[in-house]
């Protein structure tokens, strides 16, 4: 079999090709094509079937991530959308939760919706918590609605009504209505999106997926019908945010599932990584050119939140727009190889600000003036102007070295390898904030962890971040320039299900969670069907739990098999244990409430068993390639530290820091005190010494 | 003031700097996750900071506003009662006196001092708002009746509540005994000794790597530095004297309205607002004790000079609050004090309106008023009591260069609770939570529109608690911007149609609707100058009707 991954990210599209026989695999990274994203695709899949030889009707499975969901929401180039709602309830969206991100600054403006107040319409309609109806929707009433939905040439419809969750019979009678009145407007319900409460951020959820439905249903189509006339007829599998493969079907039904996929598709590569070294507790560390993004594994498995904003400011929680979807837990901040530094009150500040692609750092002489952190890794010693991505792209040092003297060493007086040192250190505490934000304030405690690094920037920094949060190992991964794409060859095809049903945990309580998994299967099972997969689904059940009187709550797996008298005991020891391992603490006497239930089937990806054992050189000592001044504060400054090549490291061989290791798509920084060796699968991993004396 | 210390790198400031702040932080994270109580979980109305060994505030974790100014007052008490010397390792001082800082009695504070073996390096401080204290009525916020603060609840004098890192059972059972909600309390109580153990932690980790002579001169270098940057802000404030009025509705009844004067004195590099013309203190509790009026002006000072400025010692030291003695704004002991959280709102829009002579740029139309209802009683559904409290939040004044935001939480930053939620939680039914149209105050930069909520009650009876203003006087412009309307309570809008007082206390019975309509926040500018793609927008989306459009922009324009 063949199967091809590709990754659309923002600047390039990454490809993996896989012969399943061999396990070879074959790497390719192209610049995405924003305006026109089905272009690059085609463009990068010729290029590496005309490398591979590989013949287009050999190719049997198609793997993709795509960014195209999440760019109609970032530049407002999503359908023109109404929504209904219940009468009284119009400005549900415009209101919001009313929180600002900000709290002294009150000339902020509130996340813009994607749609207008004129766009919003009412119907007269009610149901209460508990499902009740108190007023019946009238037929006459929706039709009337519908009318001038069309009319005003609306070309998709989301429906938010209140407690839908409860009872959805009436956005149901919305749907069926308008299917039949205008069978061309497409249809959004907040019941099938998202069947939780909490009315804005269900209304939220509806409306983005309402919002993005056409175009994406368009690009999955267009994809599909240029890729058969290019003789691929391939099955064809999108990413979504929870880390789960979907049919192109059900992703254009629901799009609003596929916003985050690259970044999942990273950590599942991690996950992949800490299975091949025998960690199953990791925290992922992707570091690229505007951000840093860190996750977290535990036992094996890519954490994963019931929420995700999308269109944040600054990445500021609450300045986005709140989606109820499952998603890969990320944390994401401005800290990249491209963040600015600067000066303000005496002190370095690094980001959120980016030089971006262009122009770039200083030293891509592209016609960047302000010193970024990539700047800094040069001046430091830990780039090479020669050797930087491969040697094709020649950095200038004496550039980035004026602009760092001249921003920031000179208005502190600060030589420019100590100015650069600050810039580093910066970014750095940054991502050191979030990193114990993911881990400690999450309850994982860093010492039982593995990092995982990648991204262009990653390795350079991995190694100060672990020591500053105490992580004793850091594993950069073969291959990592192309993490994403890798990730999708290791993913399983997910579909879950959630609801709302606040429940109390005591006897009886697993009469009504019988019912409710009998309903989220039925659901499952909907979807498994349109799947077209002859596995078999690996079922779990989990749900969203709280001390009654609490507002937020925690996530917790529940048992397996028969729902009967045992449930509730075995539910709250489960959640008491959980919430111990995040609070420290548990409460024994107070009463625990079941809140969202949710329902998962995986279909396990029989085809990968794993990734290939790269080829790698049979001698050790063949890949120290000189050595060059690097600069390390417990040194006191520059030393002479010597540089392997990556690629001629043999299997075992163990390098000291302070080292550098240099592969095509980033640089590995090993510190004083620091080991690194090469394990069977081809990675680094990094013992990272406890040697405590930074700056 | 001397030169900032040479001796010490940048980047080793940079990093301290940024590492105090993460620890306050940190432990706001803490107190948050395992929080009981709405006010701490969803409206974050706690705060969290770290001090010196001589309690001057290094840094603050970005929480509620409202202790500001409070929490140093708070520490430099408590080091009057417990001088250096007097406190061991493990201990925790609590304190909820409103004279001694707190303002009121739910906001309880606690004092952890840090030390390295024997060696006090600092402490660690943080407050939150708890459910109920006891007193008059649940919450202990109640305004009408409550005369005196003995009735608002247990008064808490700085006691040494935690030993050895655990709560004196001996002292928790006094405290607990006078309240409403124990378990909930118990649980808040060991949710900020959390935080104080993790701030502790994280404090002596910085000390033992840094070292003691490195983060003393570090601590001063950012005294130094902020409260340079702030002096060099306020420079920017033309020198002068700025004067602004507004007033609070009747709060007893009867008791007529509270003027609330200020008189802002820009003198080179110093801002002092006086709130001494303002009415004498009053015999309900409403009264705002001098912490919480500085605390509020310094938030105010801050939003106009440098949102982003860092919090602590030396940035607030060139903004001074004062009143006179007796007044509403500085009253004495023991006035009462519950409902004062009423206040923060008309205490930024008179110092905005004061300043907005001097800076126009950053001056806002005043603010949609908050109401903030608290409805109490037995759940025919479950025979047990529940309480109904709700934030009902609306828009913000026009902007020099953009609308005021619609709905969105003035000065105090609170979340709202969904509706879903509340009818899932309470015996209550909301028939309506929308923007009212021609409501905002017009303006070549319009304020945000007032909100409507309709809530009716589903159970026998229920005691309603309001707290809420501008019943009697509508929310300003500036520069020629139009106010905006005024706020109702009204009992049954469809049948009696009763408008109640904005502090009232009444008894609801089974299917009584109350509807809460806000004012509309104020204008900025003339309505003459409002372009006409924005009249047309508004009225495109229903923000105001055609009518209203030709009545206040004038027929041509509409």
């Amino acid at each position: 079999m063949i199967r091809i991954a590709f990754d659309i990210g923002g600047t390039f599209t990454d490809f993996v090709l896989e012969d399943t026989r061999t396990g070879k695999r074959h790497f390719g990274k192209l610049p995405s094509t924003p305006s026109e994203p089905a272009r690059g695709v085609l463009e990068g899949l010729g290029e590496i079937l005309q490398r591979t030889g590989v013949p287009a009707g050999d190719v049997t499975t198609l793997l993709h991530a795509t960014t195209v969901a999440t760019n109609a929401v970032l530049e407002r180039k999503g359908a023109k959308t109404a929504l209904i709602t219940t009468k009284g309830f119009r400005d549900i969206l415009i209101i919001g939760r009313q929180k600002r991100y900000e709290t002294y600054d009150l000339y902020l403006d509130k996340p813009q919706p994607l749609v207008r107040r004129r766009d919003i319409f009412e119907l007269a309609e009610r149901v209460h918590y508990d499902g009740r109806v108190e007023s019946k929707a009238q037929a006459k009433e929706i039709d009337a609605l519908l009318n001038e939905i069309h009319e005003r040439g609306y070309e998709s419809l989301a429906v938010s009504l209140l407690h839908a969750y409860a009872d959805p019979s009436h956005e149901r009678l919305i749907g069926e209505r308008a299917a039949a009145v205008n069978g061309s407007l497409s249809i959004s319900l907040s019941s099938d999106v998202s069947a939780k409460f909490r009315e804005y951020e269900r209304t939220s959820t509806a409306v983005a997926n309402a919002y993005i439905k056409p175009l994406v249903g368009k690009y999955v189509r267009a994809l599909e019908k240029s890729l058969a006339a290019r003789g691929v007829n391939a099955d064809l599998f999108l990413m979504q945010s929870n880390g789960g493969l979907v049919s192109p079907e059900l992703a254009a039904e629901n799009p609003i599932r596929i916003v985050e996929s690259g970044p999942a598709a990273g950590v599942l590569m991690c996950a992949e990584v800490g299975r091949e070294e025998g960690f199953d507790h990791v925290l992922t560390f992707d570091m690229g050119g505007t951000t840093a993004k860190l996750g977290a594994i535990d036992h094996g498995v890519p954490a994963i939140v019931p929420t995700f904003e999308v269109d944040q400011v600054r990445y500021r929680k609450g300045s986005g727009l709140p989606l109820n979807i499952a998603a890969i837990e990320l944390l994401e901040i401005g800290a990249g190889g491209g963040s600015i530094g600067t000066t303000d009150m005496g002190l370095i500040k690094v980001g959120p600000e980016s030089s971006g692609a262009e122009p770039g750092p200083i030293c891509y002489g592209r016609g960047g003036t302000r010193p970024t952190v990539t700047d800094a890794n040069l001046v430091l010693g830990y780039l090479d102007s020669k050797s930087f991505n491969g040697g094709a792209m020649p950095l200038d040092l004496s550039g980035a070295t004026a602009g760092v003297a001249k921003h920031i060493g000179e208005p502190l007086g600060l030589e420019p390898a100590e100015a650069a040192w600050g810039i580093y250190t910066i970014a750095n505490t940054n991502m050191e904030r979030a990193m114990r934000i993911v881990s400690v304030e999450r309850g994982r405690d860093p010492r039982k962890y593995t990092m995982v690094a990648f991204g262009g920037a990653g390795p350079l920094h991995a190694c100060r971040l672990a020591r500053a949060i105490g992580i004793p190992k850091v594993i950069v991964p073969h291959g990592a320039g192309v993490g994403s794409a890798i990730g999708l060859l290791e993913a399983n095809s997910k579909l879950d299900q959630s609801i709302t049903r606040v429940l109390r945990l005591a006897p009886g309580v697993e009469n009504s969670a019988a019912e409710i998994y009998a309903d989220l299967e039925r659901r499952v099972q909907r979807d498994l069907d349109r799947l077209r997969s002859q596995a078999k689904p690996v079922w779990s059940r989990f749900a969203y739990m709280r001390y009654a009187g609490q507002g937020h709550e925690i996530r917790v797996d529940l048992p397996d098999g028969a729902l009967d008298a045992t449930f509730a005991d075995e539910a709250t020891k489960r959640f008491q244990e959980a919430y111990a391992q995040v609070y420290g603490y548990r409460d024994r006497g107070a009463g625990i409430e079941i809140v969202d239930w949710y329902l998962a089937a995986t279909l396990p990806n029989t085809v990968t068993s794993g990734r290939e054992k790269p080829a790698l050189p049979d001698k050790a000592g063949t890949a120290k390639r000189g050595e060059r001044k690097a600069y390390f504060p417990e040194k006191r400054g520059f030393v002479d530290c010597a540089v392997y090549d990556r690629y001629a490291l043999a299997r075992g061989e163990v390098i000291e820091g302070p080292a550098i290791i240099e592969e095509r798509e980033s640089t590995v920084l090993v510190l004083p005190g620091d080991s690194a060796s090469v394990s069977e699968h081809g990675n680094l991993v990094i013992m990272v010494g406890d040697d405590d004396e930074g700056a | 003031m001397t030169k900032a210390r040479e001796n010490l790198s940048p980047i080793t400031l940079s990093v301290l700097w940024n590492s105090f702040i993460s620890v306050a932080d940190e432990m706001g994270t803490t107190l948050r996750h395992t929080a009981f109580s709405e006010a701490v979980r969803e409206a974050e109305d706690f705060s969290t900071g770290v001090f010196d060994r001589t309690g001057r505030l290094i840094a603050q974790g970005n929480f509620t506003p409202g202790h500001l100014g409070a929490m140093p007052f708070v520490v430099k008490n408590v080091l009057k009662f417990f001088p250096e010397g007097t406190l061991r390792p493990g201990d925790g001082v609590l304190l909820n006196d409103s004279a001694l800082g707190s303002g009121h009695f739910p906001d309880c504070f606690l004092v952890t001092p840090v030390f390295i073996g024997e060696e006090l390096i600092g402490y660690v401080v943080n407050t939150a708002h708890h459910v109920d204290m006891g007193g008059a009525a649940p919450g202990s916020q109640k305004v009408q009746g409550v005369t005196e603060a003995y009735q608002e609840g247990v008064r808490i004098l700085p006691v040494r509540l935690v030993r050895n890192g655990e709560f004196d059972e001996d002292i928790l059972r006094l405290i607990l005994g006078n309240i409403r909600v124990p378990d909930l309390v118990s649980g808040d109580l060991s949710a900020q000794r959390n935080a104080n153990f993790i701030g502790a932690q994280r404090l002596v980790k910085l000390y033992k790597e840094y070292g003691r002579a490195q983060i003393d001169t570090a601590v001063e270098t950012i005294f130094e530095k902020s409260e340079m940057r702030m002096r060099d802000l306020i420079r920017k404030i033309p020198d002068g004297v700025y004067s602004f009025q507004d007033q609070l509705d009747d709060c007893g009844p009867g008791d007529g309205i509270v003027t609330v004067a200020v008189d802002i004195t820009v003198k080179d590099d110093d801002i002092t607002a006086d709130f001494s013309r303002s009415s004498d203190q009053v015999g309900v509790a409403i009264n705002s004790y001098l912490s919480y009026t500085r605390a509020y002006t310094l938030f105010a000072v801050k939003v106009f000079a440098d949102a982003l400025l860092p919090q602590n010692d030396g940035a607030i030291r060139p903004i001074k609050a004062t009143a006179r003695e007796g007044s509403f704004f500085n009253p004495r002991f023991p006035a009462a004090s519950g409902g004062r959280a009423a206040l923060q709102i008309r205490i930024f829009d008179v110092i905005n309106g004061a300043l907005s002579q001097a800076m126009p740029d950053r001056a806002m139309g005043a603010f949609s008023h908050w109401s903030n209802p608290n409805i109490g009683g037995i759940d025919d559904r479950t025979g047990k009591p529940f309480i109904f409290y709700d934030l009902i939040l609306g828009g913000y004044g026009g902007r020099s260069n953009k609308d005021g935001a619609e709905a969105l939480s003035p000065v105090m930053n609170c979340a709202n609770i969904p509706v879903e939620v509340h009818e899932t939680n309470s015996p209550i039914v909301v028939r309506r939570f929308e923007l009212l149209a021609d409501s905002s105050g017009p303006g070549r930069y319009r304020g945000g529109c007032a909100i409507r909520k309709d809530v009716e009650l589903q159970t026998s009876s229920a005691v309603m608690t309001l707290l809420s203003d501008r019943h009697g006087s509508a929310g300003f412009g500036l520069f020629g911007g139009g106010a905006g309307t005024i706020a109702e309570t009204i009992l049954n809008p469809d049948g009696e149609a009763i408008h109640m007082t904005s502090k009232e206390v009444r008894t609801l019975k089974n299917g009584d609707v109350v509807s809460f309509r806000l004012n509309g926040a104020g204008g900025y500018g003339s309505p003459t100058e409002r372009s006409v793609a924005a009249i047309e927008n508004d009225l495109a989306d229903g923000y105001i009707t055609a009518d209203f459009a030709k009545q206040v922009y004038g027929a041509k324009r509409s």
